[in-house]
């Protein structure tokens, strides 16, 4: 138990030092920390489940915001001091968590919500909260609509193309889909460097997957591989911008939450998951300017939605982040390598 | 500069007017742009803007919809406050001790005390949640605080060392030998002497706290949110005007403490020291 | 406060030191020699990784190579600025030092924003090459080496102008009218008065353009973009995307070590032209 005495020691050295100056709600009896993503989904998290959660179960949320990737990366940093209460996280890094062990074993019961979940959408690890579809966003006063992946690699188009890597879910998607196109696989990527290294030198920019929407909006880039959300975001800001399904379908994946092993606040950790799928959450979630994929059965998605309910994820391509996950730090790394001039 | 110029001479004084009037144009344009966006009626950050509105100024001051920026800010003051009081205090003992030693050590420590200022800020901000990640302690106040003081300290000790440096020693000797004590002698003769040197010290810590990114980086959390770090991110995801807004309240804010601090302490003239 | 006394003084920095900062810097190479973020197995298998690897050190080459770039641009910028500050009068004194501070009270976050909108396809640059017909079309600076060196100018050109500014100041205003009265030429008055009273403060500001600017984490990234790898980029992807805290380690330690080569190098400079 070394390691316990240490922390016991420094830690409740600083620790107690620190209180003073701990921001009030830490001390309320209410309060949960939610990691969300960055951009579209702090926002709507803040302007619809933020009060929700306050109003059903006095309870005071606070956002990390920070990419499914990111989060696990913390959460491993932390050593089981978890960094917030609730993860927000993608098929692929899920998969990493309970390989890592990050979560505590879920009790989908505690849900008062449950039964408006479609089956399978609550198991021990955590639970389904809503949809992400990935597919092209472009600027329709600039180019035409692009029919697909292929599209991207014609001259038009790549020259306005802004590409990112394997950093994120809706990256890795992206370019699997693209490898797919020109032969590859989900677990072969190859045929897609080949043909970037065909077009990178008129790449309008190669950029980190935070900095895209900035990049778009500036006009640097016109075409780009995202999600609905941020289109909606950007949208709502005024610029310029469509979603394209492309040809070869649209990727669709569930986003689900899970509580941090070691979370402090147990008991707002459910509440905050059951509020979120609560028919009043998703429904707000699912309108303007916002445009969530609802997974609360008794909701139906926007208009601007490409999925008309949930039960339509079946209808949109899938991936196996057990095959996937072992090969993206090496995806990551020769992505980085393939760009650099 | 000799104020007649042969006329042989004067392409080179052309020259170097030009350059030096492009480097003002370097180093206050995009303060401008900032500026200027901030004003936009647009809803994302655009350059130029179709035109002007103070509503984003409205927007960023509203206590309900601002609330998280608020929050970083008040993380970002306490640390900042916190850091500069430790800095200053521990620059200040350290330059009294280099400057009272003739040996040899002052000098070698005074480059050990530095050092900070020139190592990569990135690769202190991952060593830093290496060491406490490996102590299993969790993100926290005291630990930015710690963080940042170490990379704050080198600018309290250039200015407070500058003044400490020109200390009249036998001022202190003869406090000593009228039987005041150390404390005294320090509050009374020492402190008020070196005062300058130490508020200007105070200020840059303070300001390269506020500023600081590498660090809060890796040991920032939702509880400790940094503006820095918050501004991050809304400017690249959701490109949100209230950013430039709030720079614009930074760059005011900073622009009054400077004017501020340089008709008390001469602060311009000593960050040039 | 007697002379042997003294060192009491400086303890509180240095335990403060030892603690906050050494501390975590031995365990960063520690780190570096481990096998995994667990520190129980080591080897040195991630250092294989960053000297056999021909990126690494590419990106390596190129960090210094930015830093080296910024302070060659801050120079050419800054001595002259502060030739116009040691000739001016007292108030456009004032508005060059304010000038000379104003970029380090703007965020770096937000100053990076601004280059975004000053360099990209759209921007103020652009606008102006393209609306005045000097260039057909937009040339490209975001995401260019060049661009992200004019950006890193104004980011780190105070901490070149003040101890350039503070080094000038000590010319006896005298020596410049007599070296004029002599007959010498402007640039023989730069060149044998100025310039060795300046150099002490010229190699200070280099020192930390180039510490500073080659380890400018955000601007990098934001505005170089994912073509220029530099170190402190990949120190932060291997860190929190990829989680290799071994090769992070190793990297960070790269950077670290090859900046203070460079500082150290110039500080001997620096001595060998004091002794001279």
């Amino acid at each position: 138990m070394t390691t316990l005495n240490r922390r016991a020691l420094l830690g409740a050295g600083l620790g107690a030092a620190a209180l003073p100056f701990l921001p009030r709600a830490a001390y309320a009896a209410g309060s949960v920390t939610g990691a969300v993503y960055p951009g579209g989904w702090d926002e709507a998290l803040r302007a619809v489940l933020t009060p929700a959660l306050k109003q059903a179960h006095n309870v005071d949320a606070s956002y990390e915001p920070l990419f499914a990737v990111d989060q696990i990366a913390k959460a491993r940093a932390s050593r089981g001091v978890a960094p917030f209460d609730v993860f927000v996280l993608d098929p692929g890094p899920r998969v990493q968590g309970i390989d890592l062990n990050l979560y505590e074993p879920f009790d989908a019961s505690k849900l008062s919500n449950r039964a408006k979940l479609p089956s399978g959408y609550a198991d021990q690890y955590g639970a389904g909260v809503a949809a992400q579809v990935v597919g092209i966003a472009y600027n329709p006063k600039k180019l035409p609509k692009p029919a697909g992946w292929r599209d991207l690699f014609k001259p038009e188009y790549a020259s306005r193309l802004g590409l990112t890597g394997f950093g994120t879910t809706f990256g890795t998607v992206s370019l699997i889909e693209m490898a797919k196109v020109f032969g590859g696989s989900e677990t072969d990527v190859e045929p897609l460097f080949t043909e970037l290294r065909k077009i990178l030198p008129q790449v309008a920019a190669v950029a980190q997957p935070a900095a895209m929407p900035g990049l778009f909006q500036q006009g640097q880039i016109d075409v780009m591989y995202t999600n609905t959300y941020t289109v909606s975001l950007l949208k709502s800001r005024g610029v310029d911008i469509e979603f394209a399904l492309p040809e070869t379908g649209g990727v669709a994946f569930g986003t689900t939450m899970h509580i941090a092993k070691g979370a402090k606040n147990m008991e707002q950790a459910y509440q905050y998951i059951d509020t979120m799928i609560s028919t009043g959450v998703q429904s707000g979630l699912a309108q303007a300017p916002f445009f969530f994929v609802p997974v609360n059965t008794e909701v139906t998605p926007g208009p601007d939605v490409p999925m008309r309910s949930i039960a339509d994820l079946s209808k949109f391509v899938t991936h196996d982040w057990a095959k996937i996950n072992p090969l993206r730090a090496r995806w990551i790394d020769r992505f980085n390598r393939e760009m650099a001039k | 500069m000799p104020r007649l110029l042969a006329p042989s001479d004067r392409p080179l004084a052309l020259l170097i007017l030009a350059l030096a009037l492009l480097a003002l144009l370097i180093l206050i344009g995009p303060v401008i742009v900032v500026l200027v966006t901030s004003f936009t009626t647009s809803q994302a950050l655009r350059f130029p803007p179709p035109g002007l509105t103070l509503r984003w100024y409205e927007a960023l001051f509203d206590p309900a919809r601002s609330a998280q920026i608020h929050k970083a800010a008040g993380n970002s003051l306490l640390v900042a406050v916190t850091v500069a009081a430790f800095s200053t205090g521990l620059a200040t003992a350290a330059s009294l001790g280099i400057v009272r030693a003739r040996a040899r050590w002052a000098r070698a420590a005074e480059g050990v005390f530095m050092a900070p200022l020139v190592l990569p800020g990135i690769a202190y901000g991952l060593a830093t949640l290496m060491f406490f990640s490996w102590l299993r302690l969790p993100p926290s106040f005291w630990l930015l605080v710690a963080g940042h003081a170490m990379i704050a300290t080198p600018f309290a000790l250039r200015t407070v060392g500058a003044s400490a440096a020109g200390l009249d020693t036998t001022l202190l000797d003869a406090s000593a030998s009228l039987g005041a004590s150390p404390w005294r002698t320090f509050r009374r003769v020492v402190l008020p002497l070196i005062m300058p040197g130490v508020a200007a010290g105070a200020f840059l810590a303070f300001i390269s706290s506020l500023d600081n990114v590498p660090v809060s980086l890796f040991l920032g959390s939702a509880e400790n949110d940094m503006l820095p770090i918050r501004m991050w991110g809304m400017m690249e995801s959701s490109l949100d005007v209230r950013v430039a807004a709030a720079s614009g309240v930074l760059v005011a804010v900073a622009f009054l403490l400077l004017v501020v601090m340089d008709r008390t302490v001469g602060l311009v003239r000593r960050m040039a020291g | 406060m007697d002379e042997r006394g003294a060192w009491r003084l400086a303890l509180p920095l240095a335990v403060a030191q030892i603690l906050f900062f050494l501390a975590p810097l031995l365990i960063l190479a520690a780190t570096s020699f481990a096998t995994d973020e667990n520190l129980v197995a080591f080897s040195h298998q991630a250092w294989a990784d960053v000297v056999a690897d021909g990126f690494n050190l590419r990106a390596t080459w190129n960090t210094l190579r930015l830093g080296g770039l910024t302070v060659i641009a801050t120079v050419v910028l800054a001595v002259p600025l502060a030739l116009l500050h040691l000739a001016a009068g007292p108030g456009l004194k004032k508005v060059i030092l304010l000038a000379a501070v104003l970029p380090l009270l703007t965020s770096v976050v937000v100053r990076t924003f601004s280059w975004i909108a000053i360099l990209g396809r759209e921007g103020v640059i652009n606008n102006v090459l393209v609306g005045t017909g000097i260039t057909a079309g937009p040339v490209p600076l975001l995401q260019t080496e060049h661009g992200l060196i004019l950006a890193l100018t104004q980011i780190e050109m105070p901490l070149m102008l003040l101890p350039l500014i503070a080094s000038m100041g000590r010319i006896d205003p005298a020596l410049l009218d007599a070296s004029a009265a002599l007959g010498a030429s402007l640039f023989r008055t730069l060149r044998k008065v100025v310039l060795p009273m300046a150099l002490p403060g010229l190699l200070a500001g280099a020192t930390l353009v180039f510490a500073s600017a080659a380890t400018a984490f955000i601007s990098q990234s934001v505005i170089g973009g994912g073509r220029l790898a530099y170190l402190p980029y990949l120190v932060w992807q291997q860190a929190m995307v990829v989680f290799n805290w071994p090769l992070a380690a190793a990297l960070a330690l790269t950077l670290m070590v090859s900046v203070i080569i460079v500082v150290l190098a110039l500080s001997a400079l620096g001595r060998k032209i004091a002794d001279a």
